[in-house]
């Protein structure tokens, strides 16, 4: 038997709503957006009406939001496109009040199947206003439908355990829950930035937070086979797979470090081994961004994290970058908040895997924690920096990293 | 050509195996289940009691005291468990080592948690268990010994007879089980004359297929089983069993023990000249001198474990490290601590494990590639 109503998808802008002139530039890039990021799932028609943006299945495929799980995968795709602040699963259908009525008691059924929910509230809004009843008699008459199907249920105003919105368009429009979007603005309006990730926990959520500024992303990866394994690699892959969910795809770029690792160990003093190769990193990721066309690099420095993030050292790896800002997004959060992120964008379990950083050769067992410009004068004296940042910028292999299908 | 000398982790198939398995996969009327009445069932059935008796003749034991299960550590967890579970008025004592494979240890832990006593007993720089302590710790509470044949890490080779004595004179109704599975087809094993009561083995370590344990337990000794369900194997072991996996064990075995003897001494004499090499080079062998030659445990100075083990892995030698270095915890392998290594050393730890397949030219490659790797990556 199939539905006397479509599912659709209902998704609510967010700070885009508060553009002046270029609105239209952001809405165009989000819809471009949320229909790169379905189109593993079919066909959809995406129109935009004030802040909202309804989604709703092409008739080539008109029913693939009919199936629970689908509809919950493309729910949750569409909440990952930065620039929404929430989206519904929405039935859509026809008819007079007594058709509302059928409907917001079907939902009703399908929410308390799920839930041991006690209280609720019914919210209308009636755009078509040659429909015969006004919002609120429309909330009185579907809520009056909803008690007699379920006279277990109490309507409570003011916090209720569910809310049954009803919309009275060109169609009729019920549903309930809303889920969370992970706002921002759409990627691709901010240019592009060169995102250092390293296997950890950091990198990623940075790298994930300027991409909800709207920053599309590429990124480079210090390999140090054998020191690291293949596995760290493949980490690494995976991470970057993880962001581009949300960023869209990334381009990862592996710099092969082994040698230029092996040349700063034996040229440089151990307790600044942290700081120059840092400095050479940094180097290194702006040559490349700029040969890629990225405007900043990006990193997942948190002050006074570790050793090489106290101000002193953020600050002698810092003035090597000539040409671009580079971006902390995390500098003032603490790992617990920075976890939280990751935890929420799926990355975490990933990131704790122990390949990271594996040998504990290269780092110094007491880094310099305050270092000053004349020790890095000191330690880079025996080094041909412009000759390492060659080889390294020589030595890199790029990978097209995209998401892995939710299906 | 890649060299493989991870073969206490796993073994590549014998050709032969491969073989059989195919044909019996393929076969019209070999894919029978040996419960089934018709006659495919029959067939199958057939098939596995020849392999039990074909294992049974290489073990020198009963084919009744065989079961046939899923892996290595399925047979050691039935044994300590099942062992300790149904005879609950053996005693609340068990006794081992902390060298023990994590299969042993981890049973040991439940045990402990429901209440028994585990008495670890510690072993010397050879990795032997102290004698005179387990003498003392047998007691008539001691319900079961278990302790590892042949140790994974370091080759370390259990003083089986003389435990045997002490059992026998402390408290013969102790009983005790022998984790064999790095010892099956490298040192002769006849489990009637071995005064032990239950044996664990794995198929995958001797050149078999992976899926496959062998469970020993002597005639009279009750256990009680871990896994419920259809009865089979006299209710030992319920489950679907694999007429396939055992005829490729019992192959694999036959083959491992034609020169078993011979084997051996061809290794020590391949293991002696690696060892002697690698010395040289400034290594240190971690390995006890009198430990089974087809495992080899050096320390490497100035390079950790997995380091190493990928600068031979790019060199397409395939080793293993129990030590994993990560920055955050260092973990470092608790047999080479319990033996009295120092963790800086354990913490450079490399094992090679051979098969009697590895050749002098194999191992020759190796040093070369060592020596490569400290001109090139030493620091």
């Amino acid at each position: 038997m199939s539905n006397s109503y479509r599912t659709i998808i209902l998704a609510r802008m967010g700070e885009i709503a508060l553009k002046g002139l270029n609105r239209g530039k952001f809405e165009r890039q989000l819809i471009d957006n949320l229909r790169w990021r379905l189109k593993e799932y079919g066909a959809f028609s995406i129109v935009q009406s004030q802040s909202r943006i309804w989604i709703e299945p092409k008739d080539v495929n008109p029913d693939i939001l009919e199936d629970k799980e689908t509809a919950n995968n493309v729910l949750r795709a569409v909440t990952q496109v930065f620039g929404l602040v929430s989206a519904s699963l929405v039935w859509k259908f026809d008819g007079d009040m007594e058709a509302i009525k059928e409907h917001a008691v079907m939902l009703t059924n399908e929410i308390l199947a799920e839930h041991d929910y006690k209280t609720f509230k019914v919210e209308s809004k009636r755009g078509d206003k040659r429909f015969p009843l006004a919002s609120p008699e429309i909330c009185c008459d579907v809520g009056e439908a909803i008690l007699i199907a379920h006279p277990e249920l109490t309507v409570d105003v003011h916090e209720p355990d569910f809310t049954i919105f009803v919309e009275v368009r060109e169609n009729r429009f019920v549903y309930s829950e809303k889920l969370e979007g992970h706002r921002g603005l759409p990627v691709g309006t901010a240019g592009k930035g060169m995102l250092l990730l390293s296997g950890g926990i950091d990198s990623p959520v940075a790298g994930y937070m300027m991409a909800s500024r709207g920053m599309q992303l590429e990124a480079i990866y210090f390999h140090s086979y054998p020191y690291t394994s293949e596995r760290a690699l493949e980490k690494v892959k995976d991470l970057a797979r993880i962001v581009s969910q949300y960023s869209g795809t990334i381009l990862l770029h592996v710099c092969n470090f082994t040698d230029i690792q092996l040349d700063l160990y034996k040229n440089s003093p151990q307790d600044m081994l942290t700081i120059t190769m840092r400095r050479i990193m940094f180097e290194i990721a702006e040559e490349l961004a700029n040969k890629q066309g990225c405007k900043c690099l990006i990193t997942g420095e948190s002050l006074g994290q570790v050793a090489s993030q106290t101000i002193e050292a953020i600050q002698i790896t810092n003035e090597v970058v000539k040409t671009m800002p580079v971006f902390r997004p995390l500098i003032g959060l603490d790992k617990e908040e920075t976890c939280n992120i990751s935890r929420r964008i799926g990355a975490f379990e990933t990131s704790i895997l122990p390949y990271e950083d594996c040998c504990t050769v290269f780092v110094a067992k007491h880094p310099k924690t305050h270092p000053q410009k004349k020790h890095i004068v000191e330690a880079e004296e025996k080094l041909d920096i412009p000759a390492l940042v060659k080889k390294g910028v020589e030595g890199i292999e790029t990978y097209k990293i995209e998401r892995v299908s939710n299906n | 050509m890649s060299i493989y000398l991870d073969n206490s982790a796993t073994t590549k198939p014998l050709p032969e195996v491969a073989r059989l398995v195919y044909e019996t996969l393929s076969g019209e009327e070999s894919y029978g289940n040996p419960g089934s009445l018709h006659r495919l069932g029959v067939l199958a059935e057939k098939d596995l009691n020849a392999s039990s008796e074909k294992i049974a003749k290489l073990l020198s034991c009963k084919k009744e005291e065989l079961y046939f299960t899923s892996c290595g550590s399925e047979s050691v967890n039935t044994s300590i468990l099942g062992y300790v579970h149904q005879n609950p008025r053996a005693g609340k004592k068990i006794i081992s080592t902390r060298t023990e494979h994590k299969a042993s240890l981890e049973s040991l832990e439940k045990l402990a948690k429901e209440g028994y006593e585990i008495c670890y007993i510690p072993v010397d720089e050879s990795g032997k268990p102290d004698l005179d302590a387990l003498s003392e710790a047998i007691d008539d509470n001691t319900a079961l010994l278990t302790f590892t044949h042949v140790n994974n890490e370091t080759g370390a080779i259990l003083p089986l007879a003389e435990i045997i004595e002490i059992r026998n004179k402390k408290n013969r109704n102790t009983k005790i089980h022998l984790d064999c599975v790095q010892s099956l087809g490298k040192l002769p094993i006849a489990l009637s004359r071995m005064g032990i009561d239950m044996a664990s083995f794995s198929g995958h370590k001797i050149h078999a297929l992976k899926g496959f344990g062998l469970l020993y337990i002597k005639t009279g000794v009750r256990v009680a089983p871990l896994i419920l369900g259809g009865g089979q194997q006299r209710g030992m072991r319920s489950g679907t069993q694999s007429a396939y996996l055992a005829s490729a064990f019992a192959l694999a075995l036959e083959k491992a023990t034609e020169n078993i003897e011979e084997n051996l001494s061809t290794m020590q004499a391949l293991r002696d000249g690696f060892a002697a090499e690698l010395t040289a080079l400034g290594t240190q062998v971690l390995s006890p001198s009198d430990a089974l030659p087809y495992v080899l445990n050096v320390s490497f100075p100035s390079f950790q474990s997995e380091t190493m083990l990928h600068c031979l892995e790019e060199k397409d030698i395939f080793v293993s490290t129990v030590s994993a270095c990560s920055s955050k915890t260092k973990k470092v392998s608790y047999v080479l601590t319990e033996m009295g290594i120092r963790r800086e050393i354990a913490a450079n730890a490399v094992r090679f494990s051979f098969s009697r397949f590895n050749t002098k030219e194999e191992l020759d490659r190796t040093v070369e590639a060592i020596k490569e790797i400290y001109e090139r990556y030493k620091v």
